[in-house]
This record gives structure tokens, sequence and C-alpha cells, in this order.
């Protein structure tokens, strides 16, 4: 169950750490598939700062989630392996 | 104003490209005229493209307005010009209107854009996604939505960042930093290549004035920008002992010689040789790198980083002759090179001009911190050092001395602390390692016996009236004299340039070789290239590798045959980024502490030459470039440049001003959303579950932020659904005393969508009464309580979140025993009133245009001739004369077209 949290961040100051909490939360989605909640117990930060950063990877095909919510209406979501490039880039 | 008849460039201008503006540029387009179509933001379609469904149907917003986009988009007579503004609209006397507008720079060229979106996907800063109405995040380079038309990517710029703006190679900081922040290291270096070449020497050695104008120095201290540097050389160099690239493929017959091999003759090669040009550099010395290697003390830059900086230089084909002494640039050209560069740099000592200079024991610094460098140094171990001076150049050598073992060093200065060149972060580690600072002394003369220095004799000095560099002048205490018994004097009293073998050859004033500001180009012979401390006098390592840079780019163009005239990149820099504005934006942020960069204890630092600064760990140095504020948004790491496949990004792209003539004008840049922040017991912006109906339309639409329909708080699919009405309109509070006409429905066709989506959540609509006065709306209205939607009659007065993250909503019930209820929601949505769009009064001169009581733009007669304003030729669709729902704001914006039609036919007369 969800738990209060009396501050909510600015949503510019949430994105801004959005690169810096993207590799923490693929490393614990790489161990296996969470809910939002259970990866802001793990670590440490409010679970709407998680539901930005978190649908911030899905929208680029980083996490997707997996089969249907929980009895408690929560999804979990997994890492997802990326295709390696085929080409190079041209610079 | 114009008075005779104008040839116009389109029949009509239509502003704005909503739902209205397309409409009418596609009625107007099928009459046969010539339409254009402009619109601010980078995609047509305004807000009804970002709508789940539509009401009373549920028809598929983009079903509806997709085919719009693409009508206007593609019909022969319309031209769109969309991320462009205009500025202002004159009526011409003979009934057109003179037009004033820029097209602002997307820094991507939208006919070559194929709307890939791997800029996007690649790009390393954030911002919150106004396109889903801040729900989510999204990148600055950015495609707006899925079915933007044009579908092209725009990158956001609000300036240039001040650390890169300041940085007089123009380094991208900002750029790496966000590398960094997103773990890419290798792209860091790689960027950092792009202006200077020699990173790991500018990581340790740098006096870095981008972290002085960091805009973080306005919350807590600098981003530790030269740390972070340090880090990702470092992290570079250990995976890559040698550079990964060869000469490159296109080698050019032109070859140029390089005299000295500083860190200017080093960057120019680096970038001559990137072009493809045949590079040869003559080094006096016996190994290159000029003040790197022989000037700065091995604690700050060892030798093992400068030879591997060079390293970045000779990887491209660039041969250095060492041992090479050249005294002329001419005799070069006779030798077969095309151009020459001279870069001697600014090393040769000056003196002081009293006796006894002459004797063993007074030695210039350049000559002490050589010779300490290449371990040639005189044993000082137990003696005492003076070393007179107060720059930067005094303090390396008595920093060294304390490491060389000397009892005792002295810094003698003839002003004051206050008043000392040499940076106050340099004082103070000198004196935290044991220099004494001995003010306000002059030496008058070195004294000794048998050609050895026993002595200095000094003057004490008093502080006069300022002078031309506004510090206040040292004035001698006349009979002042004292003697200081000493072992050795260094004297740091400042360096020339080393340009005696040339001051015949090229222009030269006070020794310093002229060459033009900008090109670098020398007077006597355009072949000629002079740069670098022996043009510019001593200054930091990166203003003699921005001087490099700049020369190479010019000798370019020169060996090619080209004209000077180009602007160099330094030319296409942005305004720096106003430090308020974003400080302003951030001034609610948590303080994010530095991360200090790791230092030897002052005990053990003071017996060796080995660095005193530690590198950061890969966390800590993540860690500190988190601590950038994204000054400029874009950072210009350049990943989107590297990445396109279609060449379309340019950063050199600048806003581009158009002025023209149209026949007539129809103004549709629709309305503003009331902020729900107003109503501030509601919650909104405070509890992260109390969202407003444009978020509740972007989680029900098939492109949603989310993979469902999911509460923002924690991702949980909501059981308990309420609805508020009337937030803001209707509301006297906020001033709006008009009803937004469209908040019923479209909150009807959310608890529909949401039964839909979610067949197990309750939907409660609170309301003060259902206005469902058009064609199906009350069946629709219906329909959604068969569907099992709870209608209660009450007010809502107060949101507060529970314990459990639930809210707790508080109404007054208008039914049955009235009172005050209190229910428990896991999500609330408050149904907000509309504003006025006041935009379009700002183009005309004051007052020309005229407002409704509302300060919406007043038609002057509704009902015989919708869509006329008070101005002749000037007509208004949609929602900029007030909020209406699709279905009227498309008969609406065909009537303001009948009425542009007839104008036009009245104005030419046929």
């Amino acid at each position: 169950m969800s738990t209060v949290k009396t501050h909510m961040r600015d949503m510019l100051e949430i994105a801004q750490d959005e690169f810096i909490m993207r590799s923490r939360i693929l490393d614990i989605l790489k161990e296996e598939p969470k809910t939002i909640l259970e990866l802001a117990e793990i670590l440490d930060y409010p679970s709407r700062e998680i539901t930005v950063w978190l649908f911030g990877l899905r929208r680029y095909g980083e996490v997707e989630e997996v089969g249907r919510p929980d009895v408690d209406g929560y999804f979990k979501y997994e890492f997802v392996e990326k295709q390696e490039e085929e080409e190079e880039s041209h610079a | 104003m114009k008075t005779d008849k104008q040839k116009t460039d389109y029949d009509v201008m239509v502003v704005g490209a909503g739902t209205a503006g397309m409409e009418t540029a596609a009625s107007l387009g099928d009459m046969g005229y010539k339409v254009l179509l402009v619109e601010k933001k980078s995609s047509i379609g305004g807000k009804a493209i970002l709508l789940s469904k539509v009401f009373p149907t549920l028809d598929c917003a983009s079903c509806i307005i997709t085919p719009k986009m693409a009508a206007a988009a593609h019909h022969p007579n319309i031209d769109v010009k969309v991320y462009t503004e205009v500025d202002e609209i004159t009526r011409n006397t003979d009934g057109s209107f003179a037009v004033e507008m820029h097209q602002k720079a997307s820094y991507v060229d939208f006919d070559a854009c194929t709307g890939c979106g791997q800029c996007e996907e690649i790009c390393t800063v954030t911002v919150p996604d106004e396109y889903n109405y801040d729900l989510v995040t999204r990148r600055v380079a950015h495609i707006p939505f899925p079915q933007a038309v044009p579908k092209t990517a725009v990158i956001d710029r609000r300036g240039e960042a001040p650390c890169t703006f300041t940085c007089p190679s123009n380094v991208k900081a900002s750029g790496y930093i966000s590398l960094v922040r997103a773990g890419r290291y290798k792209e860091a270096f790689n960027l950092h290549l792009q202006n200077a070449p020699l990173v790991g020497s500018l990581a340790r050695a740098c006096y870095a004035p981008c972290e002085s104008d960091c805009t973080r120095c306005g919350k807590e201290e600098t981003v530790h920008i030269r740390g972070i540097k340090r880090f990702f050389s470092d992290y570079y160099y250990e995976e890559h002992p040698e550079p990964e690239y060869g000469p490159v493929e296109n080698q050019l017959k032109t070859k140029v010689a390089i005299v000295g091999s500083g860190p200017a003759g080093l960057s120019a090669a680096f970038y001559l040789a990137r072009n493809g040009h045949q590079v040869t550099i003559f080094e006096a010395e016996t190994q290159a790198g000029g003040m790197l290697r022989t000037a700065i003390p091995a604690y700050r830059l060892p030798n093992e980083i400068v030879d591997r900086d060079i390293k970045n230089v000779t990887a491209l084909g660039v041969e250095i002759k060492c041992n090479t002494r050249v005294k002329s640039a001419a005799s070069l050209k006779k030798e077969g090179f095309d151009a020459v560069f001279v870069a001697t740099g600014a090393s040769d000592e000056r003196n002081m001009g009293i006796e006894g200079e002459d004797l063993e024991g007074v030695m210039g610094c350049m000559k002490f911190l050589r010779e300490t460098k290449i371990g040639d140094a005189p044993d000082i171990k137990g003696k005492t050092v003076v070393v007179v001076g107060g720059g930067n150049s005094a303090m390396d050598p008595a920093r060294s001395a304390i490491r060389m073992g000397a009892k005792k060093v002295i810094i003698m200065y003839r002003r004051t602390r206050d008043e000392m060149p040499a940076h106050s972060w340099e004082i103070e580690g000198a004196i935290d390692e044991g220099v004494e600072l001995m003010e306000l002394a002059n030496p008058k003369q070195f004294v000794g016996k048998d050609g050895k220095l026993e002595g200095v004799e000094f003057l004490k000095m008093k502080l006069g009236e300022p002078d031309d560099s506004g510090r206040r002048r040292p004035e001698v205490i006349e009979g002042s004299e004292s003697t200081l018994p000493v072992d050795l004097v260094v004297l740091a009293i400042g360096l020339k340039p080393s340009t005696t073998d040339f001051v015949d050859e090229i222009e030269s004033e006070w020794g310093l070789l002229k060459s033009n500001e900008k090109t670098l180009q020398t007077k006597k012979d355009p072949s000629i290239f002079a740069g670098g401390d022996c043009v510019t006098n001593p200054t930091m390592i990166v203003n003699a590798i921005a001087q490099g840079r700049r020369a190479a780019f010019y000798m370019d163009l020169h060996l090619k045959g080209e004209s000077l005239d180009a602007p160099f990149d330094t030319d296409f820099l942005l305004e720096k980024t106003n430090k308020d504005a974003v400080l302003e934006e951030a001034k609610d942020f948590k303080p994010r502490s530095p991360v200090l960069q790791p230092m030897m204890p002052l005990d053990e630092r003071k017996k060796t030459f080995d660095c005193y600064e530690s590198v950061m760990t890969e966390e800590e140095a993540r860690q500190e470039a988190h601590r950038c504020m994204n000054c400029g948004e874009c950072s210009q790491c350049m990943e989107c440049v590297n990445v396109c496949p279609a060449f379309c990004i340019d950063f050199k792209m600048t806003e581009r001003p158009r002025s023209l003539i149209v026949g007539a004008v129809v103004l549709s840049t629709g309305y503003e959303v009331l902020d729900p922040a107003a109503k501030e017991l509601l919650g909104y912006g405070r509890i992260p579950d109390v969202i407003d109906g444009l978020q509740m339309d972007r989680l029900l639409a098939p492109t949603r932020p989310y993979n469902s329909v999911l509460r923002p708080s924690d991702g949980k699919e909501p059981e308990s659904i309420a609805i508020v009405l009337c937030n803001g309109s209707r509301d006297h509070t906020v001033c709006n005393p008009l009803c937004c006409r469209i908040g019923c429905m479209y909150s009807v066709k959310h608890a529909q969508l949401v039964m839909g989506a979610l067949p197990l959540a309750d939907v409660t609509i609170y309301y003060i009464d259902i206005r469902a006065f058009g064609k199906g709306y009350d069946e629709f209205y219906e329909q959604s309580k068969g569907m099992g939607v709870e209608f209660v009659k009450g007010k809502a007065s107060r949101i507060r979140q529970l314990e459990n993250g639930n809210m707790e909503l508080q109404y007054e019930d208008m039914e049955g025993e009235g009172g005050l209820g209190k229910r428990e929601h896991d999500l609330v949505v408050l149904t907000v009133g509309f504003l006025p769009n006041t935009e379009a009064f700002g183009l005309f001169k004051p007052g020309e245009l005229e407002a409704d009581e509302h300060q919406y733009v007043r038609e002057i007669d509704p009902i015989s001739e919708p869509g006329r304003t008070n101005i002749d030729g000037l007509f208004a669709a949609g929602a900029i004369i007030g909020v209406r729902d699709i279905p009227d704001t498309v008969l609406h914006a065909g009537a303001a077209a009948t009425q542009a039609a007839t104008y036009l036919k009245q104005t030419r007369g046929k």
C-alpha cells in the first residue's frame, strides 16, 4: 500500500534526476521484475518519482510491463534486453 | 503602413493550427485561395490531437483530427509554417495586411528529418513532457507526440550554458557533464576532443573558468567540472592507452609547419590533421609539450599525461621534430610548407634590472620549474628560498620548493595578498603547505660573495593610489631597507613572448607577434599565421588551445583557397543563459551537496610530487554531474548529431525572420487552461493523485504515457475515481465567471472510458448541474448513468490525502439532507475551467483589436457575421472568441472562412 509523502517535488527537479536513476532502476529490474512500490522501497524514493522515471524508461523501450496487474492493482515491470545496433553511428 | 495596392504573398494567413485553424485553412484552400497556416508549436493539431476520444460519439480523437492535419499539411493551396511566431500585423489602407513573423530555430532541418526519433532516444537531458501534461518526462531533442505533423524533431535551447560560453575554447562542459551523468564516458571524451585535444592536461591543470561561471554557484557551490573531466579522461586513458584512431582517410597534399609544440601548436596540429593536412611540428626542446611539460609541476600535471595527450595529436599522422629550433617562418615555406603557424609561446623570463641578478642562486621561475621537472634542480633541502612575485607562476615554484625539502619558502610580493594576481585557491594551497607570504616587500638588490647569492636586500612598500589595473600602486618606503639571508631566489615577475627569431619577418609590438584577431593570419605573408601566448601574452592553457583551434580553421580555409570571411564556430554561440531565470526556476529544489575531489593529506602532499588531487570514483563523478542545472536545456552533448541518419541536425541554425503581405487574416489561437493549483484546497500540485481533465484524457488516450489507466503516485490501477466538475469555471474566486461549456460532457466521456478500461472501478461525478445541451448530449449523460456512473450533486470543498495514500473528498451535499459529505477515492480528476488566450491582442497596436468583457476576441455580430472582428479583413475562428466543443468549432471555422472569402472578393472587386 502506498504511503503518504507530504512533499511533492517539482516535476522539473524530478526530471533532472532521471538519468542518474535510470541505471539504478534498470540494475534492479535486470534481477527480477518489480512493481513501482517495490522499486520505491528498494531505492528509498517516493513512488510518484519512481513512476516518472520508470515510464521514461518504458517510453524508450527499456522496460515493459509483465502480464496483468496483481490483486492490488499493481503491474510488475521487467528489463528489456535491447538488440545490438547493427550499424555504427556515422560520426 | 503601405498605402498603394499591395501584391500579396498569400490570400489569407491563418494564425494557429488547432482544429479551427486547420478547418479554416482547408475551407479557404478548397475555395481556391492561397493560404498560409502559421503554428508556433512544431506540430499542427492543437489540443484536440492530444485527446483520447470525442464526445458524445466516443470516436477516437486521432481518427477525427489526424485527417484534418493531413488535409491541411498536404493541401495544394496551403503552406504550413510550424515553429513560427507572428510578431506584428498591420492593416494596410488597401485592405491587405503587412505581417512580421519569425521561424524559431529548431536546430533540425525539417525537410531532411525523417522523424525516426533516434535523436530523442539518445538525448541526455530530460524535462517534463508538456504534451503529456507533465505526467512523464521527455527529452529536449523530441518529436512532440506520435501523430505530429510534420513528424520532425526539434531541440529545445534557451541559451548557451554559462560553462560552455565562458570557456575560451567553448569546450562543451554542459555536454560532457550530461554524458557522464548518463554513464557515457567515452562519448564525453570524444566530445571534448571537438574543442580541445589535450583532455588529460586540462583535467589537471586548467584554471577552469567554467567553474567560476557555473549557475550552481548561486545555490551551493560550483559543479566540480574539472573533477568530472579528470574522471572521464583518466577512465578513457586507462581503457585506451593508445588512441583509437589513425590518420584520416582523406589525406591532402598540403603541408603545414607549426613552430612550437605547446598547447596552441598541438591544438592547431590536431585540427589541421583532422582535415587531412600533412602537419609537422618543430620544437626547440628535447621533448614536445611546451609549458605543459616544462613549467607545470608534476604534482599538478605528470608528464605521462602530457605524453598521452600528445598521442591524440600524433595518432593523426602529425610529425613532431624536437631539438629543432626554427628561426624563420619564411625558411619553412622555402622548404616546401604551404603554410606556417607560429606558436612559440611566452616562456622568456623577465629581469628585475637590479644588482645581483647574475649571482649563482638567482634564477627565473621557468628555469627552476623546468629543471625541477626533469630532475636537474638545485638541491635546496634544508635551505631558505624566496620566490619573488604574486602570480600563479610564483605559486608553482614555491609549492615545488616545499616538496623539495626547503626549510623555509617565502613569497615576497610588493603589494598585499588581496592584490595578488594568483588564484585564491593557489595562494591558500601554498599557505596550507607551509609557504610564508611576505607582503609589501620588494627586492632592492641581491647580495652575495664570490658570485654566490647570500641574501636579498629588500625595501618595505606601502599602497598608493590605484593604477591602470585597478590595483593600488606599490610605493617604496624610503630608508626601509633590510636584508634577508637566503640560499635561492626564484624570480616569478612575469614572462615575455618567445619571439626574438620572428619579430623581423612578422609584424610585432613589444615583442608580441601581431596577427588578425579573427583569423590569426599575419599581414606580411597570408600563409603565415601566429597565435597562442606569443600573440596574447601568457594566459591559460585553454586560451592557447582555443587559439590553435581557431588558427587551424582559418588555415584550412586558406589552404583550400576559400574566403577567410567565414564565421568560426564561436560566432554561432547563443547568448549566455540567464542564470537568474534558471535559479528562480530551481528556487524550491533541494540542495545538492558537492562531491569533493579527494585530496592527499597535507603531510603527505608536502613530501611528494605525486598528484595531490585524486580522481573521483565513477559513482562520485556521476553524482557530481547530476548537480548540473541544465542551464541551456540542450547540453550540446552532440549525441543526436552522431546518430542522426539524415544528417539533419544543425546547431548553427538561427531564427529566420520574414515579412509578407496577405489579403486577409484569420486568428485561431484557441484558449488557455486554468491552472487547477489556483484552487488550493483541492490539492492539485500537492497530492499526486489529484489530476486535471487534460491529464485524464492522456491517461485514456491510445498514446498514453503509462501502460494502462494508472494513478501517478504509484502506478496502481485506481478502484474508486472521483470526477469533480466546475473547478475554476463559474467561479468568481479565480475571476472566471463563465461556464466552460464542455466540462460536463468531457467528464461524462472520461467516466464512460474509465468504465471501459477498468470495469471494476467505481466512478463518481460531483456536479453542480449537468449541462447537456447539444445533440445527443443528454442521451450520452443518461447512458453513463445506465452504465453505473454515480452522480453526486455537490460542490467539492477540500481534498486531503489520507495515511493510506487515498484522498478524502469533502463536498457540500446539495441534495437530500444537505450538509458536508466525505468520500474516499484513490484518484481524483478535476474538470477545470478555460481562459481566453490573449496573445492575439499583442500582434496589433494597443487597443486596436477589441476584446469582449471576458477578454476573448470580440465578435462584432455573432449572429449575422460570425467570426468578424472590429478590424476589417481580420477574422477570428473557434475558441479564440469563446470555448466551444469540436463540432461547434468546426462550424465556426467554416463561417470565418466564408467571411474571409467574402472580404477578399469585396476588396479585390471580384
